[in-house]
């Protein structure tokens, strides 16, 4: 099951990455609408987080390209914002819960300029949308792993894109937290916001999502879910893992066989 | 040797102005470079590079057969710059970690290096003299001309990194974000690695190719302790590194024969071990400080919690409590005991009279407040975490001193104010 959309704000086609010659996505061709609160879903090792990151261009690809709203990637950085795994960075970084925030405006500053006071008060008023105003001179090596995401979002809300991606924001964090973040998603989608989220929790799939990505190595499905989050279809994703295809990444890794002629 | 410490402080000699100025900086800015490195995880990459940097001055001087500046520190530039190449390429295209990698090239370029120099020494070319203090450094030697050299160049690399404070700041914390928002992150990683190239070769001049890993990272190590701002750091380390710098070079100029370099990581060593003893919230005797407190507030408590134990069974509040009704139900010794009554007093928890003690007003409330916790964790670890009763006092003896009245608040909501504990004890509410 797999629906392709009129005007896509992302549209990839024919995607396969790898890491260190390890193929972890095959042949992913998919299609997105503008405006959606989007989950991408799959089991460990599924290369959820891969393709956020081939999307992002933090990885090079094998094979395919990528564009959102119909124009690379280069042309539209500005209007997109990507929200790294709460543990691919150092929380003893000193540093304060108001300069990470900040560090969403970076984009926008450009090299050598320094933030004006616009920037100040929209990093203010992002940190107030996700209830961390009062913590902005906090250092961010004491917060919680709750507050740790909601300063990621504050610093995503800061950069003002209309493209959301968010890898695993409720991985780990308090259900006060996880229900202030999606209340705060619904927001953003309301205003047109396009946003994608890696998430593994499948109870809460149905209730937070308008469209899903079933994802294993290879795409399962793409569509909205009332029609991709069937029971057939997660089995399809979680199911007995596809063997033949793990065997054949892992042959290609050890004898460092190219992926593509 | 008075006598030259006193002519150092005159300043008579301008050579001593030159040195002292020069060795502030040099240190200053190795300090501020290595504060990234430090951060970046990559504290070794500054030993790999000093090293490195040896064949490369070798090299130049055999192919010119002069000391001239520039073309030693192109030299050192380049072989520098080729060991992180040769580092990086390592860790990417084997199965070698990036330590062992270090450890190979630092070795193999150092070994040729000393090929090199030997050669150059044997040579009887006369210009070479001094060449050797690349292996130690003497600052304390050095002239007005090579201050000026490497001061400039320290100055050019503390300038850069101002310059590029916020780019070099976002790629040491989140690389794939500031990749992420367009970033040339490759050309500030490429921009980094050369200036701590540069910070080497300058710094090689205070402490030598050996040492030289220290002066980029102990600054940093020790500034840590002090701040948890990159700001704050970056300024405490270069203070650090530059008063560590002038140092050395003062001790070596009352002792001639004492060379530079160790000096002055002698005196940055002190300047760690110092940090990590006293500073205040990190050092080592701050949190000794803090156990104790936390120590002596568990002892206090339980008492507070004894003599709320004994009034209920008595079923008598207003009595004074005797000692051996208390060790029965906290057995500390008699001494110690009695510390914890006369504090208690001082707090104005207990009041004394001739028949013992006994809590005041505010004392009960607050006891009845531990009771009450203890109680309340007791519950909460039967009810929601499904621990058997007769497993949850221990827990609930240490938990209930660190909840604070945000956690009590929530801990009574989410009971729904129980009445009893799970061993059917009555919960004392205000």
């Amino acid at each position: 099951m797999i629906k392709q959309v009129e005007n896509p704000i992302i549209e990839i086609h024919d995607l396969s990455v790898a890491y260190e010659r390890k193929p972890v996505l095959w042949d992913v061709d998919l299609s997105l609408p503008e405006g959606q609160l989007i989950g991408i879903i799959g089991p460990n090792g599924a290369g959820k987080s891969t393709l956020l990151k081939a999307i992002m261009g933090l990885l090079p690809l094998n094979s395919g390209y990528i564009q959102i709203n119909g124009k690379p990637l280069e042309e539209m950085r500005h209007k997109i914002s990507y929200v790294p795994q709460r543990e691919s960075v150092d929380w003893d970084f000193p540093t304060s819960v108001y300069e990470v925030v900040m560090m969403g405006r970076y984009g926008q500053l450009g090299l050598f300029n320094r933030p004006k006071k616009a920037d100040a008060e929209i990093v203010m008023d992002s940190l107030r949308k996700v209830g961390m105003d009062e913590f902005k001179n906090r250092q961010i090596s004491q917060l919680s792993g709750g507050q740790q995401q909601r300063v990621f979002l504050a610093r995503a809300l800061a950069q003002q894109a209309d493209i959301y991606f968010m890898d695993e924001p409720f991985a780990g964090v308090d259900a006060a937290t996880e229900k202030a973040i999606i209340k705060l998603l619904g927001e953003m989608s309301a205003q047109n916001k396009t946003v994608i989220v890696v998430h593994h929790d499948l109870q809460s799939v149905a209730k937070y999502f308008d469209w899903i990505i079933l994802l294993n190595m290879r795409l399962v499905a793409s569509g909205p879910i009332n029609e991709a989050f069937t029971p057939e279809l997660l089995q399809e994703t979680y199911g007995g893992k596809l063997t033949l295809l793990t065997e054949i990444s892992d042959l290609i890794q050890k004898h460092r066989f190219p992926n593509r002629e | 040797m008075w006598e030259n410490a006193l002519s150092f402080f005159d300043f008579d000699d301008t050579n001593v102005i030159y040195v002292s100025l020069g060795t502030i900086i040099l240190g200053a800015g190795a300090a501020v470079v290595g504060s990234f490195t430090f951060f970046r995880k990559k504290a070794l990459i500054g030993d790999a590079i000093a090293h490195a940097i040896l064949p490369g001055v070798c090299l130049a001087f055999i192919l010119s057969g002069t000391k001239n500046y520039f073309l030693l520190i192109s030299g050192a530039f380049f072989t520098g710059w080729l060991s992180i190449i040769a580092v990086d390429y390592i860790v990417k295209k084997s199965k070698i970690k990036e330590d062992t990698a270090i450890g190979l090239i630092l070795s193999v370029f150092f070994g040729v290096g000393i090929m090199l120099l030997t050669y150059i020494q044997q040579s009887g070319n006369a210009a070479q003299t001094g060449l050797d203090s690349f292996l130690f450094g003497k600052a304390a030697s050095m002239l007005a001309q090579d201050v000026i050299v490497f001061s400039a160049i320290s100055i050019i690399l503390v300038f850069m990194i101002l310059l590029f404070y916020k780019e070099l700041k976002l790629i040491t914390y989140d690389k794939d974000f500031a990749q992420s928002i367009g970033l040339p992150v490759k050309w500030i990683e490429f921009l980094l690695s050369s200036l701590t190239v540069l910070a080497v070769v300058t710094g090689i001049q205070a402490v030598g190719v050996v040492l030289m890993a220290a002066l980029l990272i102990t600054p940093t190590a020790a500034a840590k302790y002090w701040s948890g701002s990159l700001s704050v750091i970056l300024i405490l380390a270069a203070i650090i590194g530059g008063f560590s710098g002038v140092s050395g070079a003062f001790i070596s100029y009352i002792a001639p024969n004492m060379p530079t370099g160790p000096w002055v990581v002698m005196v940055l060593s002190l300047f760690a071990i110092f940090s990590i003893l006293f500073a205040p919230k990190k050092g080592y005797f701050s949190r000794l400080l803090q156990q104790l407190k936390n120590r002596k507030q568990i002892q206090d408590e339980n008492i507070l919690k004894a003599f709320h134990q004994i009034a209920e069974a008595e079923d008598n509040f207003g009595e004074a409590k005797s000692l051996e009704k208390l060790r029965e139900k906290r057995y500390y010794t008699t001494r110690l005991m009695k510390r914890i009554l006369l504090r208690l007093k001082r707090q104005g928890y207990l009041r004394r009279t001739k028949e013992g003690f006994f809590l005041s007003d505010y004392g009960q409330r607050k006891a009845a407040r531990l009771v009450k916790l203890h109680r309340l964790w007791e519950l909460y670890l039967t009810e929601y975490l499904r621990i058997a009763p007769d497993h949850v006092h221990e827990d609930a003896d240490t938990i209930e001193h660190i909840i604070t009245p945000e956690l009590e608040k929530r801990l009574e909501e989410k009971l729904g104010y129980p009445e009893v504990d799970p061993h059917n004890s009555k919960i004392p509410y205000d």
